[in-house]
Order: structure tokens, then sequence, then C-alpha cells
């Protein structure tokens, strides 16, 4: 008498399930990726706990964390809100540029400083990223075109247009540097060795907006609307403007990002400046499962593993290398996700009570 | 009943194409299976009947890898099976045409029946999937246009496409879930055809269905399934619909004229409270859905709308509740022309509205079934008190409706489409009534729902008339409309053929309407 083993998807997965095998995914993965730089001659433990030093040991190590997590939990929720009205906010990476511009157009060439230039810079921070979500949204919301290839596209403009202007018409004329602005006129206060404030605004934005969807009004239809227009539509909720507000915040999110990026931790625009936050928050809105405040832990992780590739470069690691890792762990996790989906059973042998 | 005039009769000692034993399904808090013993010869029709939740759409999704069994077990011509998947189903001959299609809207349908088959041509050109379709219809005898779009087909069509896709894989099992639900009776004799066609040559269909008649129509054998146990299987020959009903529910169904008032009920009031005057609503595809139609509904009243479907019902309802604008003419609520649509005002006034298509737009059914029960009501107090969102108090509102739905639910918090077919309808239906205190707009309020829950909900729309609200009751059901109607306008291709008051009335008047012609012979 055997028993018989079955394999079983389930409709849902379990929260504990679906945490424990994203912590069996990382762990898998850090033991491959251990293996791989073992062959390559370097010792992974070794590599491993200075990582570990590095990013926990010291305060810089915890202060570089905190400024990294900033665009990140903000790109993440800029997605997650987009996903929660069924738009595929792929165009963060432009937003943020969008953001970074106009707040540095306004610190460059607004006289003046202090907190009314900071509060116009936030405001220009905003606006800018909503502006370059506006005409993928109208589209999408009148024309019922696809987000996500316009917002796509319109990040290759906005990449190339702050570089333009970096090395270009507002280049800094009086330093060797010429592939970037002057110093901005202003920056966003540190709260903690180099941790500006972005970093409490960046979490309280992310609780805010996660209770506005769990507790208002508001948040209630758009959860409707993102789920089936169709039913929005039947309960008389106005499906568009819900669509087109959304997305604009989405855009402004980004926006903001990109703009404590520039005031906060860079203070001068160039191009490149955004490490590809856009599109690593896509990434972490994934993670997150599309969930506003579990976009602050994802970013949270996303962080510490760019940070730990950070450190494993000075360690003399190539940047594919690193990359390959991160990409790595990231599949793993969506593979981790879905396996907790499956139960397997062990179905008892005849008979048996 | 009606005997098949060609039938198969398996030599004795034949086994059965399918035989389920001891099968068990829980769900977190449901027992949806347990203990189930089911036999399918080959060329017979076996019935499924069970109420709403009896567990028949799950027992079938076992059967076809959907979802897999706690206990029990599958064998298939003596062998015992496992399915992981409906592909490892369908290559054992175990097809399934569900109540939701399931087909791609935006594909032909020589497309939709070739994709995901393994006999699919290699590299195909459009021109031979469609003759490979064309030879597929001929072979089956389910009439297709191969190279039109999914999308514009009618409903009728769009299942004989998901037949033939079933059919084409070789399946020697067919099972349908609720298929004559979403069918006109024309379409529903056509599938009757195919479907004894399809068992005369030995193999075999489970029919679902919640109408008694068919059942005895078309079945050989009947099973009946109650809180998740299969409590009986009869042949068809032995049975009537009466008996079946008692079986199903375990207690005596009357099915009455409930036209009659009692002393307390409200009478119809001298002013209408909805009105369309001159209404025309464009269709997707450049004529008019609906077609200079006027209308009143009074209050304390039963406005029935007879008709085929597909003549402009959808539209009539999307209008009346403020869903969809009129391109032209009138609709005035309680004496106020109401100049653009905006379903939240007409909600607010008090029209309810059960529409036609639960799944697609009276619910979301990803959502929880708090989320989809307050969809009215989110707005105010108690749900939300001072503008600020109470999930609590949401789930209270929702125990609520589900009480009076009767509906047993185990977690509010899951998603609403985990409900059974007719369980969603009861909680649309209840959502609604509760707000509809001037009107109430129900479109097939009973589609779905076994006998029991028909008559509880036409005993709802009773007592709402009597309450004094105005009823506009679309059905497909002439038997519905004349036990309940105290008027019936009759539609056809989007025109009101007229209106008729509903007593000595003359059926086969109605019947000449619903076919666009009018008692002198004249064709609209
Ligand atoms: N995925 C699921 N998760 C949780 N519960 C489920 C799920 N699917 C079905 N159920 C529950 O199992 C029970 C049986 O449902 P099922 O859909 O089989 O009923 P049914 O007999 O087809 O009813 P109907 O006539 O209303 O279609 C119901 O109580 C239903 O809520
Ligand atoms: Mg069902």
């Amino acid at each position: 008498m055997f028993s018989s083993f079955r394999i079983q998807r389930l409709p849902s997965s379990h929260p504990g399930i679906a945490l424990a095998a994203r912590l069996a995914a990382i762990v898998i993965a850090l033991v491959v990726a251990g293996v791989g730089i073992a062959l390559a001659g370097m010792n992974p433990f070794d590599l491993g706990a200075r990582v570990i030093t590095a990013s926990f040991g010291s305060s810089f190590g915890m202060e570089d964390l905190g400024v990294l997590v900033i665009p990140l939990i903000l790109t993440g929720l800029a997605v997650a809100v987009g996903q929660q009205v069924g738009a595929w906010n792929i165009g963060a990476e432009g937003q943020f540029y969008a953001g970074a511009f106009a707040a540095s157009a306004v610190g460059l060439f607004v006289p003046g400083e202090g907190p009314l230039i900071l509060i116009l810079m936030f405001v220009a921070g905003l606006v800018g990223g909503a502006a370059w979500i506006l005409i993928p949204t109208l589209a999408r919301a009148y024309a019922n075109v696809n987000e996500l290839i316009t917002t796509l596209l319109l990040n290759f403009v906005a990449t190339l247009l702050v570089y333009y202007v970096a090395t270009g018409p507002w280049r800094d004329r009086s330093g060797m540097a010429n592939s970037a602005t002057p110093p901005l006129s202003t920056s966003v206060p540190e709260f903690w060795g180099i941790v500006h404030w972005g970093f409490p605004i960046a979490i309280g934005l992310a609780i805010l907006v996660g209770a506005a969807l769990a507790f208002s009004r508001w948040g209630y239809e758009v959860r409707l609307v993102g789920s089936n227009p169709s039913a929005a539509k039947y309960a008389g909720i106005p499906v568009r403007k819900h669509l087109i507000m959304v997305m604009l915040l989405s855009g402004a999110i980004a926006g903001l990002a990109g703009m404590l990026e520039i005031a906060g931790t860079v203070h001068r625009l160039q191009g490149g400046i955004s490490n590809n936050f856009g599109y690593l928050g896509i990434m972490v809105a994934v993670l997150a499962r599309g969930s506003p405040i579990g976009v602050i832990f994802s970013g949270a992780f996303m962080a510490l593993i760019l940070n730990s590739g950070i450190v494993l470069q000075t360690q003399g690691l190539t940047t594919s290398v690193v990359l390959a890792i991160t990409g790595f762990i990231l599949f793993l996790t969506a593979i981790g996700d879905e396996l907790s989906y499956y139960r397997i059973t062990r179905e008892k042998p005849e008979g048996a009570a | 009943m009606t005997e098949a005039e060609k039938s198969f009769t398996p030599p004795p000692g034949t086994a059965p194409i399918v035989q389920l034993k001891g099968i068990a399904k829980y769900f977190p808090g449901v027992i949806a299976n347990e203990d189930v013993d089911l036999e399918v010869m080959p060329g017979e029709i076996h019935a499924l009947l069970g109420e709403n939740g009896a567990g028949k759409s799950t027992l079938m999704n076992i059967l076809t890898g959907i979802y897999q069994a706690d206990a029990g077990e599958i064998i298939i011509d003596g062998y015992r099976q496992e399915f992981a998947s409906p592909v490892q189903a369908i290559a054992a001959g175990i097809g399934m045409v569900h109540q939701h299609f399931k087909l791609v809207q935006a594909f032909t349908v020589a497309e939709n029946i070739h994709l995901g088959w393994d006999e699919t041509p290699k590299r195909a050109s459009k021109s031979v999937l469609e003759s490979r379709t064309e030879d597929l219809a001929k072979r089956y005898n389910l009439a297709t246009r191969p190279g039109a779009t999914v999308s514009d087909l009618s409903t009728g069509e769009q299942q004989r496409v998901e037949i033939l896709r079933v059919l084409a894989r070789r399946a020697r099992l067919l099972i349908l879930d609720e298929p004559t639900a979403v069918l006109t009776p024309a379409e529903a004799r056509e599938l009757f055809r195919a479907l004894r066609d399809f068992v005369a040559e030995g193999n075999a269909v489970i029919f679902i269905s919640h109408k008694l008649d068919e059942v005895m129509e078309i079945s050989d054998r009947v099973s009946i399934l109650r809180g998740g146990r299969k409590i009986a299987t009869r042949d068809t020959r032995n049975c009537n619909a009466h008996m079946l009903a008692n079986l199903m529910v375990g207690r005596e169904i009357v099915l009455a004229d409930m036209r009659g008032r009692g002393p307390h009920a409200a009478p119809i009031s001298k002013d209408p409270v909805l009105v369309l005057d001159d209404v025309c609503v464009a269709s997707g595809t450049g004529g008019n859905a609906l077609d200079q139609v006027n209308l009143k509904l009074h209050a304390g009243e039963i406005l029935g709308i007879a008709g085929v479907a597909g003549n402009g019902q959808r539209e009539l309802s999307q209008v009346l509740t403020g869903v969809k604008a009129a391109s032209s003419g009138k609709v005035i609520v309680d004496g106020t022309h109401m100049k653009s649509a905006n379903a939240k005002i007409f909600a607010d006034f008090g029209i309810g509205h059960i529409p036609e298509d639960r799944l697609h737009s009276g619910l979301a059914p990803a959502l929880s079934i708090t989320t989809n029960a307050v969809m009215r009501e989110y707005d105010q107090a108690p749900v939300s008190p001072h503008g600020i969102y109470n999930p609590r108090s949401a789930t209270r509102l929702a125990r609520e409706i589900a009480e009076a739905a009767e509906v047993m639910i185990p977690d509010y918090g899951m998603p609403v489409r985990n409900l059974s077919g007719g369980n969603q309808q009861r909680l649309v239906a209840r959502r609604e009534m509760r707000i509809a205190d001037k009107v109430l707009v129900a479109a097939y309020p009973s589609r779905g729902l076994d006998v029991g829950a028909i008559n509880t909900m036409l005993r709802y729309i009773v007592e709402l008339r009597d309450a004094g609200a105005g009823v506009v009751l679309i059905s497909e059901e002439l038997e519905e409309l004349l036990n309940l109607s105290d008027r019936i306008a009759v539609l056809y291709e989007g025109k009101v053929m007229g209106v008729v008051e509903n007593d000595n009335l003359d059926i086969e008047e109605i019947g000449l309407l619903m076919g666009g012609r009018t008692k002198a012979g004249e064709v609209a």
C-alpha cells in the first residue's frame, strides 16, 4: 500500500505560505549567487559579511539605504496607484525626469531661496510628473489607447530632454563638470545624517494613499473602477474622472520622486539622474502586489539589494554580475509567489481512517 | 416525454464512460461536495439538478480538472484517472462548456476553434483554418460562420462555437453548465437536436439546468445534489417536474398567480413614476437598438416586457436606470426630465436595477463579497459615516443583505466569483431591492436561480409592488410574466409592438407580437 501525492492549485494563497515562499526564494537565490561567486574564485562568505557590515554595520551604511529607499518607495507607489485604477504606468521613469526637470527649473531660475522656493520646487515636481502622464492619460480615457506603450515611449523623450538641458543650455559653465547644471539654490533639509526629509514624506505618502484607498468613498470607487469599469458605470461612478485623476496622481508621485532626488540627494540636475528608479518602481509595485503599504517594504527590500550591489562592485565584481544576481533574486521571488498557490497533499491509502 | 427517435442503447455490461466514486471537495467553511457517486453511460443525457450552491458546478469542475478532489476517484472506461488541468481532461475525452463563455472576443470563430489545440496545423493560413472549421461544423451539425469575429455573434452562436471547440477535440462526454439560461427557445431547441445527435453515436452529455421542463424533455436520467451530496438518481421517464422540485428542495413548492393584491397593497398611482417618451438608443452598428419607445410605468404596478432576448432589452433596462443616455426622446423620472444619464442619480432617487449580465456589469468578480454587496450604499451611513468608509460596517451591511438573500457565506472577504452562479444572482437581487423604493428594473431576475429561489424572488417582487414601487420585469418566461404583470409590453427589434392588459389576454397575440407581427397580419 503506497500513498500517492497530488499537486493542487489553490484559488488563493495563504499569506504565511506566500511569505515563506518569498524567504525561500531569497535564500535559494543567495545560495546560487554564492556558488557562482565561489566559482569565479572569490569567497562568498567573505563578500556576504562585507555586504552586511557595509549596510548595517555603520550609520553610514544605514544612511545610504535611507537615501536609496526614498525614490524606490515613491516610484513603486506611483505604479501601485496606477494599478489600483487598472492602469499600467510604465512611465514612472519619464515622470521622474519630468519632475526633476521642473523642480530644477525653479531651483535654478527663480530668484531667492528658503522654504518658499522649496515649496515651489515641490509643487513643480508634482506638476511636472503629472504633466508628463497627461497625454497618455487623456488618450486612455477618451480614445482607449493602451497606456502601456504611450507611457513607455515618453520615458525616452524625458531622458533625452534632461540630458540635453544638463549638457546644453543649463550646463554649469563655471565648473569643470560640463554634464550637469550648477547646484540648486535650495535643498531639502536633512534630518538624520545624509537622509533628508524625503524619507518621512515617502513613507507618509504611502500610508496616506493606502489609507485613502481602504477607508474612503473615493478609495472604494477607485477600486471598483480598477476592477470592473462596467460595474462602476452601472453603479453611477464616474469612471473616466477617476481614471484621469488617479493616473495624474500616479505621475505626480513619480515626479515628486524626481524632485526629492535632485533637491535632497544630488542637488543638481544631470543626465542619467534617475538610475532606472522608474523601472525599478515597477518591480517594487509588483513585489508589493499593488499594495501601497506593501510598497514601503518591497521598496526597502529593493534598496537593500541595490545597496548590496554597490558594495559588491567596490569588491571587484562587475556591474553585470551584480545585475544578474539582483535579477535572479527578483525572478525567484516571482516564482515563489506563484508556487505559494500550490499545495501538495498526501493521500491516505485506501481503507485508512 | 418526447422519445428520442434514434437512440443508442449500450449492450448490457458496458462500462460507464465516466464513473465518480466518493468525490469530496471542501472550501474553507463550505462542503461543496461530499461522498458523491455518479455514473454516466454511453448514449445517455444525464441531467444534474440541485439548488443554488448545491455543488453542481464544483463537481463538474473536478471532473474536468479545474479543481482537484479532496477525496474520491474518477474512473474513465474502467481506469482511474487524475486530471491536473482541463487539457488532460479533454485528452481523456471530457469537455465542458461553462456558464460564462471563455472565447476570445476579438478572434474569429475559426481562430477560437483552433486555439491551443494540438491538431492545429503548424503553419496554417486563415483560409485553411476557416475551411477546417467549416468541415467540423458540418460534421457535428452546428452551424457557424468561421470567418466572423466572436464579439459579433449572438449568445446562441457563441455557445455553438464553444460546443464545437469541445467536440472537435473528440470529446465523448460533453458537460453543459446551464446552457439554456441564455438561449432563446428556438436556440434551445436547436441545441437539443445537436445533443441528441451527439449521444446517438454512443457519446454522453451531462446537462445542468434549473429548468425542470427542459430536464424532463431532454434527459434520460437525472441525478440530484443537495448540500453537496447526491441524494438520488432516477430514470427521467419515471419522474415529473413536481417530483424533481420536491427532491431538490426537500419541500413543497407552489407556483401561483400572484396578480392578486392584498387589502393593504398600495393602489396603482395615477401619475406615472417613470416615462419613456419617444426614446431612441443608437446601437453600436449604426441602427437603433431602441426605436421610438413610449412606455409609462406607474407606482404599484408590474409592467412585464416580453420578447425574444436581444431585441433591445439590454438597452431598455440601461436607459430606464440611467446607465445609458437616450440618443433622442425623453426619460422622465417622477415628472423630471433627465437630461443626461447618471446611474447614481437614478439610484439615489430609488431606482434599483438587476442587470442581465450580473458578472459583467452587476459585480466586480475579483473584489470581495463585502465590496460587491455594498455597491449601492457605500457612500452613505452606516457604511461611510462622515465620508469615511468603514470596512467593518460594510461587512455588517453585507451580512444583512446575504441573510435576506438566504446565501450562506463563510468569508465575506473572499472574491464574489467564488460564490455559486445562483447565489451571486440572489445577492445582486437583494442589493437592488433594498434601494428600489420607487422603481425596480429587473432583467431576467430568475436566471440561474433554482425553483425555490425563483419563488422567493417573485414573492419579493410582488411585495415591492404592494409597497408602492413600480416594477419593470423583463423576462423570456411567458408564464412568469403572465403570473406577475399587470400589463405586458412586447419588444421586437427595438420597438414596442404593443402594450396589453393582462386579463383574459390572448397568448397567441403576444406570440405574434414577439415575432414582429400584429393580429391583422401585417409585418412591422
Ligand atoms: N473557489 C471557491 N472558493 C470558495 N468557495 C467556493 C468556491 N467555488 C465554489 N464555492 C462554494 O461551493 C458551494 C457550491 O458551489 P457551486 O458553484 O458548485 O454550486 P452550484 O450547484 O453550481 O450552484 P448554482 O446553481 O447557483 O450555480 C457554494 O457554497 C460556493 O460558494
Ligand atoms: Mg453553478
